[in-house]
């Protein structure tokens, strides 16, 4: 009688977010808060900085009627993208000396989500390909991808750190998304 | 400061937001001009969006979907009350002057104060449960906050978006404190101006609760614009 949410897709299930449905909200949730947490926890380091993250950018995706816009690429996409936005919001908010990279938590406590479905599969398999690429990139550049997506650095500060010139830091950015870019779509990521 | 040559290169720190705020305007203003640059923005954003994926992958806390869902669920039964529209506060009835003190107001809130609609009413107090009419500073805008218990929450409707880069902030004001404190509630209206956002903590000790504009990430004392004010006791 009622209707399947979960069977639904993400770009119909948020329609009915839009309108105040809690229940609809509940599988968005389910479906993109590992990634979402997963993100978080990498940006803040530690698992109350990540917990913080998430519940923010869920809650203000919920309060803001789920401005969605199809156009600019997935569901999942547009929250991760509200995860990484709340995440360097706070980064930002603590002293750059302040920041801690490593996790508060020895890898015991970092348990990995189960691979359940074909789809959690299929991520598994892009998310690889994702780390690969990284991976390969020279180190100049992967680093300052790294600092500054999941650091929340600015150019500038990653210049003072790295005592390079900014140009050469956004040089560095804009070259290694480009070959991250190429190697992605060889791999059908996606993306 | 507008030409190609000042922005070649900018395309990759721009989507990695790793642009300090000032320059990112500066450059999505260019954006709106450069075609070379528009491109290279499109073609360097599917990497940037595929690297979250990178993370190691963890789940969540299950007790975090518990608090999400129980705030959502609280503010979703506000948006769905039947009778005088849920997204919408009743009715004011009965205006008086009220002064803000003890915290530092925007320059351009003390112009607000006066231009603006001031209004303090407590309506609808019933067993457990009332709702306070709070002040707003945009005329045709209106907001309040419904106390069930301990717990408070704001409902607006006809809110202006807030300025371009910025978001409300809800702050609290304990009764005996002198300035206002920052909770985690941050939030930008729906389409239709409407708004419903819990309240964290227990409200009972709550002296005001106000309504700033501040940057993206929220601030911890207010900087920006006073749009509401709604005075609990």
């Amino acid at each position: 009688m009622g209707l399947d949410l979960r069977s639904l897709a993400d770009e119909e299930v948020i329609q009915l977010v839009r309108r105040g449905d809690a229940r609809a909200f509940e599988v968005i949730y389910e479906r993109h808060s590992p990634a979402a947490f997963s993100l978080a926890y990498r940006m803040m380091g530690t698992r109350a900085g990540a917990e913080d993250v998430t519940q923010d950018a869920f809650l203000s995706m919920w309060r803001s009627g789920a401005r969605y816009d199809r156009a600019r690429g997935s569901v999942r996409t547009w929250v991760l993208g509200i995860v990484h936005h709340r995440a360097i919001d706070a980064l930002r908010r603590v002293m750059v000396h302040d920041r801690r990279r490593t996790g508060d938590e020895g890898i015991e406590e970092r348990f990995e989500s189960e691979v359940r479905t074909d789809v959690e599969a299929a991520r598994r398999e892009e998310a690889g390909t994702v780390r690969v690429a990284l991976e390969s990139l020279p180190s100049d550049q992967s680093q300052v991808i790294e600092l500054a997506y999941f650091g929340g650095f600015t150019h500038t500060e990653i210049a003072d750190m790295l005592d390079a010139p900014v140009g050469t830091v956004k040089g560095r950015m804009r070259l290694g998304l480009k070959k991250m870019r190429a190697q992605l779509g060889e791999g059908r990521v996606a993306v | 400061m507008s030409g190609h040559e000042h922005w070649a290169d900018s395309a990759g720190a721009y989507v990695l937001e790793a642009m300090p705020p000032d320059e990112r305007e500066a450059f999505e203003a260019h954006l709106t001009t450069c075609a070379a640059c528009r491109e290279e923005v499109e073609e360097l954003r599917p990497a940037a969006a595929a690297l979250p994926m990178a993370s190691p992958p963890m789940l969540p806390p299950p007790g975090l979907k518990d608090r999400i869902m129980a705030e959502v669920e609280r503010e979703a039964s506000l948006v769905a009350q039947p009778g005088e529209g849920a997204d919408r506060p009743r009715p004011r009835r009965r205006a008086r002057l009220t002064m803000l003190t003890g915290w530092r107001l925007a320059p351009v809130a003390a112009g607000l104060l006066i231009a603006g609609v001031l209004v303090g009413a407590m309506v609808g107090r019933g067993a457990g449960s009332h709702s306070v009419e709070a002040s707003v500073m945009v005329p045709g805008a209106s907001a309040e906050v419904r106390v069930d218990g301990d717990q408070g929450t704001l409902v607006a409707a006809r809110l202006p978006a807030p300025p371009r880069g910025r978001v409300y902030e809800i702050w609290v004001m304990s009764k005996g404190s002198k300035a206002p404190r920052p909770t985690s509630v941050l939030f930008v209206p729906r389409g239709d101006g409407s708004a419903v956002a819990a309240i964290p903590g227990d409200v009972s000790d709550v002296h005001q609760v106000l309504v700033t504009d501040e940057p993206r990430g929220g601030s911890e004392s207010p900087t920006g614009r006073l749009l509401v004010s709604a005075t609990m006791s």
